[in-house]
């Protein structure tokens, strides 16, 4: 591979249009490129991904050696470190390399969507003591710790067993296991490549919520476009639900931190040369890949597991709450997805079918009908996606589509994504004001700190309508049904 | 703690950036230490009840400076702790000794996860040394 060209700045006139939702960086761009990059956006979209060093990013991603057809991003696309956020890069295997930062420090940073039994308009009344019980039953902040502490046998357990270790525990149902990506546990993990100091940071932290952009949401079933999925996924309209929207905590961010350091050296042993030092790699099968695909995979279930034990604190908060007030308000578990993953995956390259390396950083798996890895109940009308909104602002959720396994090795889009840094966003939002904006509303607003807050004011991001219409316009989601919220408690 | 002359906020989408100076190679990583916490908007701390020392290694100064930081992120998320000073005691390309001054803190508000290695450069300007950083949120 030569040198990488110097940093030359893109353009609008640099993108052929491919169709009306797909824009393509042809791979004569840059010298580095081994591939197109392609972003899924409409003419807005378009020049939004241009107002920051997103789609340098991407192209930068299209350098991995190894990669399959081309780099993409979806339309919430916006920069983030190493990859863009909303990102996605498949790389062949064997030859193929995996990037520790093509996942990101958040590994299986997810969403989990519970729907109950109650009505929007039942719980409303008591809407703000379930806001202040599901803030004290779920801790958030960084470093927070939860209310189980994990031994080293029983962290190997959890790293090995994900969601599943949970249901040992008492803490999940079969039929969350069953609605969860992967089943709640992805193989390969080997919690012999995971560092003491992973497991330190994670040993207090399963079951609880961080902070950043995390959060728990309360919403009402606001609109419903596919009857047949949404009865298929037990989704009704007025009806509450509840996502959450966190990862795999301190344990993940060091399991990163760890393998992101190291593959410095290790680049240079392979003779790799990447513009940009957070992209560092390796080919999969070699010794470091592996090991990191292993760890990896341990942080993946620790989030499954984080994630599964947040399920039951939000059931615990409801029951404090509604028991005797409302007549049934049980949680059943629509799906768990993932948005930060490396995972094995067979799409078709060229008319072959071949095992890829799929880098997922801020996207979504979409699998369409019939893929393999759903369960049976779901199989015949595809994967649910779970798109959530910026706060006080809708979210999706859609079904995976053929036009998802064709176009984006099974891919679509995660959420609105920023437009706003986040000390754009303090300065023009004070968070007091929002919260009275966002309760005025009717939203009820538990949150850690109003900075915080201000940080994930609505304004700072894209309207999640637009992105979820491009998606579902390219046929790479479909909707399904739109969430309203009612109840934001954030870290 | 690093004042205004030493740290400036450089404008990033989703996570935070900064630039960090120091008069040399063992202030500038002093001065990035003192960086996190300004960033979260940590208050000087005044009373130091915790002293920790601290090795740190890596495979050039970049790999240097992003361990050292990711090691402080590590040991205020498992001792529940904050740091505010930062002696470097010794540091050359590849190894740094440091003793870090804080005090427990369980009720921190962090926010940052990681530093990462996206757009880390260390320039050596005509007086001291600039350091530029992206930050996970």
């Amino acid at each position: 591979m030569g040198k990488p060209s110097p940093s030359r700045t893109v353009s609008r006139s640099d993108f052929k249009r491919i169709s009306d939702q797909v824009w393509e960086i042809p791979p004569d761009f840059r010298s580095d490129m081994r591939a197109p990059a392609r972003l899924y956006a409409d003419e807005a979209l378009l020049e939004a991904a241009l107002t920051d060093n997103s789609v340098e990013q991407l192209i930068n991603t299209s350098s991995l050696p190894g990669i399959a057809k081309y780099a993409v991003a979806m339309p919430d696309i916006h920069q983030g470190y190493g990859f863009p956020i909303g990102g996605v890069v498949a790389t062949r295997l064997p030859e193929g390399v995996i990037s520790p930062g093509g996942v990101g420090y958040d590994i299986n940073c997810g969403v989990r969507l519970l729907a109950s039994e109650a009505s929007a308009e039942e719980i409303s009344p008591f809407l703000a003591e379930v806001a202040a019980a599901l803030y004290r039953n779920c801790p958030s902040g960084v470093g927070v710790h939860g209310e189980i502490k994990l031994q080293d046998a029983e962290m190997d357990n959890v790293l090995v067993e994900g969601a599943r270790w949970a249901r040992q525990r008492g803490l999940a149902r079969k039929e969350d296991l069953q609605h969860t990506e992967e089943f709640g546990a992805m193989h390969g993990a080997d919690p012999e490549h995971v560092s003491h100091k992973a497991r330190e940071r994670g040993r207090h932290q399963i079951g609880t919520l961080g902070a950043g952009n995390h959060f728990i949401e309360v919403d009402r079933v606001a609109e419903v476009y596919d009857a047949m999925a949404a009865e298929s996924l037990g989704l009704l309209p007025g009806q509450a639900v509840v996502q959450i929207h966190c990862g795999s905590r301190g344990f993940g961010h060091q399991v990163c931190e760890d393998y992101v350091a190291r593959f410095q050296k290790t680049v240079r042993d392979y003779g790799i040369e990447l513009p940009d030092r957070e992209l560092v790699c390796a080919p999969f099968e070699s010794e470091e890949g592996q090991q990191y695909f292993h760890a990896m995979a341990c942080a993946a279930n620790f989030a499954f597991a984080n994630r599964q034990v947040l399920a039951e604190h939000i059931r615990r908060a409801f029951e404090q709450v509604l028991a005797g007030k409302v007549p049934a308000f049980d949680l059943h578990q629509v799906y768990d997805i993932a948005h930060n993953m490396a995972k094995i995956e067979e799409h078709e390259v060229g008319g072959t079918r071949m095992q890829l390396c799929v880098h997922r950083k801020g996207a979504t798996r979409a699998f369409g009908p019939g893929a393999p890895g759903l369960p049976d109940d779901l199989r015949e009308i595809g994967q649910p996606v779970l798109i959530p909104g910026s706060m006080g602002t809708a979210s999706y959720v859609l079904i995976g589509t053929r036009g998802s396994m064709e176009q984006t090795f099974g891919s679509t889009c995660h959420g609105a994504g920023r437009v706003w840094s986040r000390a754009r966003a303090k300065k023009m939002v004070r968070g007091e004001e929002l919260r009275q904006e966002l309760k005025d509303r009717g939203i009820v607003v538990r949150a850690g700190s109003m900075a915080g807050l201000a940080e994930e004011a609505p304004q700072a991001y894209k309207d999640v309508s637009r992105v979820v219409e491009v998606v579902e316009r390219a046929g790479i989601g479909k909707r399904v049904a739109r969430l309203e919220p009612i109840a934001v408690i954030k870290g | 703690m690093a004042g205004e002359r030493q740290l400036r906020e450089v404008e990033h989408t989703a996570d935070r950036a900064f630039a960090v100076r120091g008069r040399d190679l063992a202030e500038l990583f002093a001065h990035a230490a003192q960086a996190l916490g300004v960033i979260q908007g940590q208050a000087a701390e005044t009373q130091e009840t915790v002293d920790r020392e601290v090795e740190v290694s890596g495979v050039d100064r970049e790999t240097l400076l992003v361990n050292w930081l990711n090691e402080i992120l590590y040991l205020e998320d498992v001792h529940q702790e904050s740091y505010s000073r930062f002696q470097v005691a010794a540091i050359s390309e590849t190894f740094l000794r440091a003793c870090l001054h804080g005090r427990p803190n369980a009720s921190s508000r962090r926010t940052i996860k990681a530093v990462t290695f996206h757009g880390l450069k260390i320039e050596q300007l005509t007086e001291g040394w600039e350091a530029t950083l992206v930050v996970d949120v």
